[in-house]
């Protein structure tokens, strides 16, 4: 492949007390892929999106995004500059409608402030009506255009989880971060959502996928990294990452990740 | 099904059309500006006269309470020194009107601007604490305040500032105790008017951005809201209310001291807020306006006041913990109707 890197992690260590949650990480998220970041529970995945989208320092190492270091940018920064994230545990803003939700993240790019839309200047008006349209866009994409007025937290656990992907997506983001947006789902549930993540890869997002589902992993991922006690061990293509023995025994070593 | 008031009043609302809901707020204000109509009727309060009472405590309460709502109900920032932008509101007044030599309504931006600074400078230093910590914090800061006017003669003192000059005869109002409807009416247009502006902002980007942060302030700014500058504005925009009601309440007792400005007042304050319902508009008003207007309608309820807002506050918070009118629970009807085709 010779697209560019969107993504690189340079040597990341995360220390929390005597626990290496990361321990000096390589990795590199090219532009228009699917890579799948997997590996046992506790293996520091969530800590490698904790760390790129700023909620932790890392203790060590580098984040080069389009080739800037993210070093010492506060996390609307890094959210503005273009990667958005999904959370593992839903997180909505359950009081919110589905349309709100995905509101409060466009306007991360909108110019009026609290003076703007308390006078209804133009251009506040105009970002609203914008913002409403590609919100809507959005929600019309994930497929849950339906939903778009009611809480958040009244819709059935499914759409919230495709709701926390629509939000990010609300940010107009490059590079998507989704924290294991299958989980609790059943196979066809998994399938549909399979395909709706290669749909978004494929109208121009960048995505780095948490996954538990070896065979969703295997079905759309164009590459796998693997992490196990916060040391990459495995950054391949599919295919090749499955046979590898190294990954094979960090599996077999840690059974109870069968969930 | 339970009844609800809220969603009862809100569904009448979101079935009406435009002219519909003109012809609501319409009779709503008409009806708010005829209350002094109920002098001498069951309403008429024994001990101070009815329509003094209409002003404060109920008028300059309840725009308190819209204000502070913004930052407690709206933005999830426990403010316990509220007071302190009254405070700077009054003695803007106090001070200005003797030395400048300027009126009421003059006093008024400027009062507002140094609420707003002070709000923008006490939202510097602590909003970048939490919870408890911000309470604490805040807290201090309205007791500084006072502590500070109370040591300083050059503002009074103990004694405070007396001689307050009445805003003058405005459109044909005068304005003075023979008038006291005036000062009725002038605070219940800024209280129109901060309603106003609270439900524009509500239903745009602030509002989403306060409710977004009350909610998770971690996944709000991950999401890339400015969860620093956004706070900011509810405290700034909570001082500006504050120090609206500061400027008129000055000008209207004609006397001001530090007494005045206790720590109890932001108490209150917070009170009607969560009696009513944090977070809705409807709720924080009829919290305010039943709170303050009951202790001076029942006579022996005004010297029991705090024992007995203790007392409502604990029932209330067992019985009902989102208040009379709890913050918005339901979907827009548009949303049934989408679902039904
Ligand atoms: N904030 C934190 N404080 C302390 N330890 C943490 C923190 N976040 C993660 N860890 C530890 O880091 C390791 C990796 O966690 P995590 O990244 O959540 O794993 P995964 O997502 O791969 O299941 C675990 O041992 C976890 O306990
Ligand atoms: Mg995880």
């Amino acid at each position: 492949m010779t697209n560019p890197v969107i993504l690189e992690l340079k040597d990341l260590t995360m220390q929390f007390g005597g626990v290496k949650a990361l321990n000096q990480v390589n990795l590199s998220v090219k532009k228009g892929e699917i890579l799948a970041l997997i590996g046992p529970n506790g293996a520091g995945k969530t800590t490698v999106f904790n760390v790129v989208t700023g909620v932790y320092k890392p203790t060590n190492g580098e984040i080069l995004f389009n080739g800037s270091s993210l070093k010492g940018k506060s996390r609307h920064r890094i959210t503005k500059s273009g990667i958005a994230r999904t959370f593992q545990n839903v997180r909505l803003f359950g009081d919110m409608t589905a349309l709100e939700n995905v509101l409060t993240a466009t306007d991360v790019h909108n110019k009026s402030g609290l003076m703007g839309a308390m006078f209804t200047s133009p251009r506040s008006r105009r970002e609203e009506s914008a913002s409403r349209k590609k919100a809507q866009e959005i929600l019309e994409f994930i497929g849950i255009a339906n939903r778009s007025d009611q809480l958040a937290r009244n819709l059935p656990y499914g759409d919230q989880r495709r709701l926390e992907i629509a939000r990010a997506m609300g940010t107009n983001p490059q590079l998507l971060l989704l924290d294991e947006p299958a989980a609790g789902f059943n196979p066809s549930e998994k399938k549909a959502l399979g395909e709706l993540i290669v749909k978004i890869r494929n109208s121009g997002y960048t995505v780095l996928l948490i996954e538990h589902d070896m065979s969703l992993v295997m079905d759309i991922s164009d590459r796998v990294a693997v992490l196990d006690f916060g040391e990459k061990i495995a950054d391949d293509l599919p295919k090749l990452v499955q046979d590898n023995p190294k990954v094979i025994e960090a599996y077999l070593g840690v059974p109870a990740d069968a969930s | 099904m339970t009844f609800n008031l809220r969603d009862y009043g809100a569904n009448i609302w979101a079935r009406a059309n435009k002219w519909q809901r003109y012809l609501m707020a319409l009779v709503f204000i008409v009806a708010a500006f005829s209350l002094p109509l109920l002098e001498n009727t069951f309403f008429n309060t024994p001990n101070t006269p009815f329509v003094s009472v209409l002003f404060y405590p109920i008028g300059l309460y309840t725009l308190m309470a819209l204000g502070l709502n913004v930052v407690v109900g709206k933005s999830g920032l426990l403010d316990l020194g509220y007071v302190a932008f009254y405070a700077v509101g009054a003695y803007t007044a106090g001070l200005l009107g003797a030395s400048l030599k300027l009126n009421t309504w003059e006093v008024m931006p400027i009062g507002i601007a140094l609420a707003m600074l002070s709000g923008l400078i006490l939202g510097a230093a602590v909003l970048r604490l939490k919870g408890d910590y911000l309470a604490i914090v805040t807290l201090g800061f309205g007791e500084i305040i006072r502590i500070t006017a109370l040591n300083s003669p050059a503002i009074g003192a103990s004694m405070g500032i007396t001689d307050i000059a009445n805003p003058p005869t405005t459109f044909g109002f005068k304005f003075d105790l023979d008038n006291p409807e005036s000062y009725y009416w002038t605070i219940l247009i800024i209280i129109i008017i901060t309603i106003m502006a609270i439900r524009i902002l509500s239903i745009r980007r602030p509002g989403r951005a306060w409710e977004a942060i009350r909610q998770d302030e971690d996944v709000a700014e991950l999401m890339g809201v400015n969860i620093y500058k956004y706070k900011l504005w509810a405290f700034v925009f909570g001082a500006a209310v504050g120090g609206a009601a500061g400027v008129l309440f000055a000008s209207e007792s004609m006397f001001i001291s530090p007494n005045i400005f206790k720590l109890e007042v932001s108490i209150f304050i917070l009170a009607f807020v969560v009696f009513g319902g944090m977070g809705n508009i409807w709720g924080v008003i009829l919290g305010a306006v039943l709170l303050s207007y009951i202790p001076e309608r029942i006579r022996f309820l005004s010297d029991a006041r705090m024992l007995i807002f203790g007392l409502v506050l604990i029932i209330m918070m067992n019985l009902r913990p989102d208040g009379l009118l709890p913050r918005k629970k339901r979907e827009k009807i548009k949303s049934d109707k989408k679902d039904s085709k």
